[in-house]
């Protein structure tokens, strides 16, 4: 601690205007993806789509019967094996891992005590809530796409490749095929965006991360067993899961873009609502961590 | 034992206005208050020494001056600016260790402190790397910057955590029990780091228990108790609040204490051992009486010595011997 | 906390705002202007003259027929390995028809070309009508049928999708107007997105199950947009069809131009007569208009009768239509709030819209 001369020159120099937060947005991002955590979910997922092509390769003995008939249409064409994989992924895989990113997102922070010197340095609250918010969305978006391209890689090396049959009948080019493949890990992003903000929202209740995402991943899962119960039906246009899996509507010929279009209303309503409730939080919050 | 040990007691720049003020400051939790009623004075320059036993309200007042806790009641203003209202533009200007430091475990330790920078938005992004390499070779961690802080011993953290405090240049730095963890060498590195920073005329909020340690770089101190403050001031103030004792050292106690009746002194033994007679100094008598009292009488004055009070004392004065956590 | 309670202003203004736009979309759209005055007749008129037969839409069809939801019985019966799989599942899509709700796409470009698409979850079932062609398509086990049209029926296998849009079902009431049905105009109606009439024809028999019929005729071209079927004592319509979306545009002509995908399973199918063209009974939801052998009554007491099939026991002994029916004297009725269905003893099967009293009298005859 040689107190030598901490105050040379040109490193004492600050910006006169804050900066938008670019930088820090970078770091977050850095932070996120230099975790082991991050990876083994990303990987986690990729795993997903090459269990199902090869479970079915091996056992390529003719269709199952059961079960989407994608599954079956994998053999014909290794790049179903992507929109097997996500379809598989939506319901369980997707939210468990987005549930652990988002409900980690404040409350992680809190329980390395980095919140309060973040808060300090100061990084605002606002300004932090809304780069969580978006490195959860890069990553929601990075494991639709881990999903979609590993799927597809082992689909194209295990099985034929060709042009593809959408569920009207209709066959489109490889090409088309791909652009189809990725406006469907777009619209699985775009699917867990609400889920994103209610798992950032419980995030900012607690100090503890493994309860919000504990919480965040049982949410999900409440949401879509009342999604099924015709009880709740009058419900079911309101839950988050409700459009989870529409992107089927991005197969046909020409592409239903309504659930899309319904899909991304739905998800910004619940951004909106539980970003508000947030920001009420977490503004209010006094950080004892 | 302690006289003109106080660094630079009045400090090289008393700029004007205070760096803290706070009034009426108060923290409830619940139906417990915490803090009551504060009204802290810290003048810029000062290094200011924060004393208070475990619980007494301490770390509570530091979130609330750095805009993490909301205080209940009361107003705050850091470096003239109100607080939380100004927040955005006073923590710039503000180096902070609060409740021991923080970090990503599964980051660097310059990983760390450049994510830290990185959410100040008024830190240049160009010169990050060269700050940061500057800040841990201040604390004396260049030869662990890139190891993961999940590897860093306790003192380590420690220091880290300072460095992180001293990323950029700052008006005030608050230092909650900045030494805690830190071994003898440590201990006296932050110390002469505090008085360096005072020497540029940073202000250093520095609260701790280890009284010697307040005694020997503050300036200023405050003192709470169960989350009130009992007592303000310079070092000097505070002491003189306190008594002062002289202590002959002496093969010949008994005699020594008759003396020492006869001049309307009330003698004692002190608690260290070896021949020795003390008692507490009156303002009518001067020692050097004493010393001719002593002698004429045949006293074999081995040693004489006059004690102002402790801080120690005087924190325990202030804030009573019991052992107990008050809550 | 007293002094931050304003940071929960936008989460409690949030759901206010959002319920403004869902509320303010309704008002908003019910706000577009009304259509000039009519009188019921002129409306009819306009609707018997449209001449739309270009046009892609949207279709939202819904049933309210105080059926259980027998999707998932169906699944399993089918499953289940039954002797009669084949009756089990025309049987379990024939309800699936009459009990879910369904989305589809209509494409139609003059009486020649046509396709529509039901959307199922994860599947489609299609009807592509292109000249002579006629293809049905189901991607759920890929399998396509393949008729050739005779050169002279023009119009008749149309029935097989089409009688799912509105328009194909309202032009089937309209023709049935006739004088023991009340024709009356409602206040003005918007259907996806057009300004339209509300024609309701209530019936003036007293022995019907159904209360009164609403349609939607678009006040630009007179094609109707919306029907609504209303059966005796319920508010909610019992069958309710609607476009959500309507173009009046010509359709891609790559749609009409179907090959059945590689790997798809192909059956031929000629086509005698009009009553085999639908498989599956993916035709029509309405069954009081399905095609007939015998038909008794007039308007809307009208009964149909199909004749008893060679193994009665073989509808009688399906697990699900024990669940369905209840036994009634003479045999076993199934009970929607707008249709009765009695399977007579010896096999015969008696639909109409009206109770199950008027079905008995005539299996009696
Ligand atoms: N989150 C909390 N909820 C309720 N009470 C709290 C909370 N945090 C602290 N307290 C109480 O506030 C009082 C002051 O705590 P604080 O941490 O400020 O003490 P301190 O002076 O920093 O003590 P130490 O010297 O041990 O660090 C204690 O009685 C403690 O129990
Ligand atoms: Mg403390």
């Amino acid at each position: 601690m040689s107190s030598s001369d901490p105050r040379a020159s040109g490193l004492n120099a600050r910006r006169t205007t804050r900066s938008l937060g670019a930088g820090f947005f970078a770091s977050e991002l850095a932070v996120l993806f230099r975790r082991r955590r991050t990876w083994a979910m990303l990987l986690a997922l990729a795993a997903v789509p090459i269990l199902i092509a090869v479970a079915v390769r091996i056992s390529s003995s003719g269709s199952s019967g059961r079960g989407p008939a994608f599954i079956d249409s994998i053999t014909q064409n290794g790049l179903f094996v992507g929109i097997a994989g996500l379809t598989i992924a939506i319901p369980l895989f997707l939210p468990l891992t987005v549930g652990v990113v988002a409900g980690d997102s404040i409350a992680g922070e809190a329980n390395t005590a980095t919140l309060r010197y973040l808060l300090v340095s100061p990084v605002g609250r606002i300004r932090l809530l809304v780069v969580k918010y978006l490195a959860a969305v890069v990553f929601c978006l990075a494991a639709a796409l881990t999903l979609s391209i590993a799927g597809i890689l082992i689909g194209i090396a295990l099985f034929p490749v060709g042009p593809v049959t959408l569920l009207s009948g209709d066959t489109v080019g490889i090409g088309d095929s791909l652009v189809r493949s990725l406006l469907i890990a777009l619209y699985a992003t775009v699917s867990l965006l609400g889920l994103s903000a209610v798992g950032l929202f419980i995030s900012t209740l607690t100090d503890a991360p493994v309860g919000a995402m504990a919480a965040t991943v049982v949410l999900s899962i409440v949401a879509q067993v009342l999604d099924s119960l015709s009880q709740t039906e009058w419900l079911h246009p309101w839950l988050f899961s409700h459009y989870w899996l529409g992107f089927a509507d991005l197969l046909r010929q020409p592409i239903e873009w309504s659930s899309f279009g319904q899909n991304a209303l739905l998800q910004l309503g619940y951004v909106v609502v539980f970003g508000a409730l947030a920001y009420g939080r977490f503004s209010s919050k006094d950080i004892l961590s | 034992m302690i006289d003109g040990s106080v660094a630079g007691s009045t400090g090289p720049a008393h700029a004007s206005g205070l760096a803290i003020e706070t009034t009426a400051l108060t923290k409830r939790f619940g139906r417990q208050t915490v803090v009551d009623d504060l009204a802290l004075s810290v003048p810029r320059g000062s290094v200011f020494g924060f004393l208070g036993p475990n619980g007494s309200g301490k770390t509570t007042t530091i979130r609330m001056l750095l805009g993490l806790a909301q205080a209940s009641d009361g107003e705050i203003s850091v470096l003239g600016e109100r607080m939380p209202q100004r927040l955005g533009s006073v923590l710039p200007r503000v180096g902070a260790l609060i409740e021991g430091p923080g970090f990503y475990p599964f980051l660097s330790g310059s990983a760390n402190l450049r994510r830290l920078d990185s959410a100040d938005g008024f830190a240049p992004n160009g010169t990050r790397s060269a700050r940061v390499s500057r800040a841990l070779d201040t604390v004396g961690l260049g030869h662990a910057a890139d190891k993961k802080v999940r590897a860093y011993s306790l003192g380590m953290k420690q220091r880290l955590g300072i460095a992180n405090a001293l990323l950029a240049p700052r008006d005030l730095i608050v230092l909650d029990e900045p030494t805690n963890g830190l071994d003898p060498q440590g201990t006296r590195e932050v110390r002469s780091l505090i008085r360096s920073l005072a020497d540029e005329g940073t202000t250093v909020f520095v609260s701790s228990h280890l009284l010697a340690e307040i005694e020997q770089m503050c300036t200023h101190a405050a003192v709470m108790r169960a989350g009130k403050l009992v007592a303000q001031g310079t070092l000097d103030e505070l002491r003189s609040a306190g008594t002062t004792r002289v202590i002959v050292t002496t093969p010949d106690a008994d005699a020594a204490a008759r003396v020492l009746r006869t001049l309307g002194l009330d003698p004692g033994h002190p608690d260290a051992p070896g021949p020795a007679v003390t008692a507490t100094l009156s303002e009518s008598i001067e020692p050097e009486d004493i010393v001719a009292a002593l002698v004429a009488a045949g006293v074999r004055v081995r040693g004489f010595a006059v004690d102002h009070a402790s801080l120690e004392d005087l924190f325990v004065a202030l804030t009573g011997e019991g052992f107990d956590v008050v809550q | 906390m007293p002094r931050t309670w304003h940071r929960w202003i936008p989460a409690a203004a949030a759901p206010v705002a959002i319920g403004a736009v869902v509320l303010g979309g309704v008002f908003a759209t019910s706000a577009s202007a009304d259509p000039a005055d009519k009188t019921p007749q002129q409306v009819l008129e306009l609707a018997a003259s449209s001449t739309v037969d270009t046009f892609s839409g949207t279709i939202e069809q819904s049933s309210n027929l105080g059926l259980p939801d027998v999707s998932g019985l169906g699944g399993s019966s089918d499953s289940g390995s039954s002797s009669d799989s084949s009756d089990g599942s025309d049987l379990s899509s024939a309800l699936e028809l009459l009990t879910a709700s369904h989305t589809l796409r209509v494409y139609v470009d003059g009486p020649e070309q046509s396709r529509v698409q039901i959307l199922d979850d994860m599947a489609e079932r299609d009807a592509i009508r292109n000249g002579d062609d006629l293809w049905l398509y189901d991607s759920s086990d890929s399998t396509a049928v393949h008729s050739t049209l005779p050169a002279d029926a023009s119009t008749a296998p149309d029935a097989s999708a089409e009688s799912l849009t509105p328009a194909e079902l309202a032009t089937r009431f309209l023709d049935a107007v006739d004088p023991s049905t009340d024709v009356t105009i409602g206040d003005p109606v918007t259907v996806a997105g057009r300004s339209a009439y509300d024609l309701i024809l209530t019936p003036d028999s007293s022995t019907t199950l159904v209360s009164s019929v609403e349609i939607a005729v678009d006040a630009d071209t007179g094609l109707p947009l919306s029907v609504d079927v209303f059966a005796q004592g319920t508010s909610d319509p019992a069958f309710h069809v609607a476009f959500t979306s309507l173009s009046l545009d010509t359709p891609s002509a790559d749609l009409f131009d179907f090959t059945p995908p590689a790997g798809t399973d192909v059956t031929e199918k000629a086509l005698p007569n009009r009553d085999d063209a639908p498989a599956e009974g993916s035709a029509t939801p309405d069954a009081g208009t399905h095609p007939e052998p015998i038909v008794t009554g007039t308007g809307w007491d009208t009964i149909v009768e199909l004749p008893a099939s060679t193994d009665p026991s073989s509808l009688t002994d399906s697990p699900m239509l024990s669940q369905l029916t209840t036994s009634v004297d003479g045999g076993h009725v199934l009970q929607t709030t707008l249709l009765t269905v009695l399977i007579t003893d010896d096999g015969r099967v008696l639909a109409g819209a009206v109770p199950v009293e008027s079905l008995q009298a005539a299996a009696g005859k």
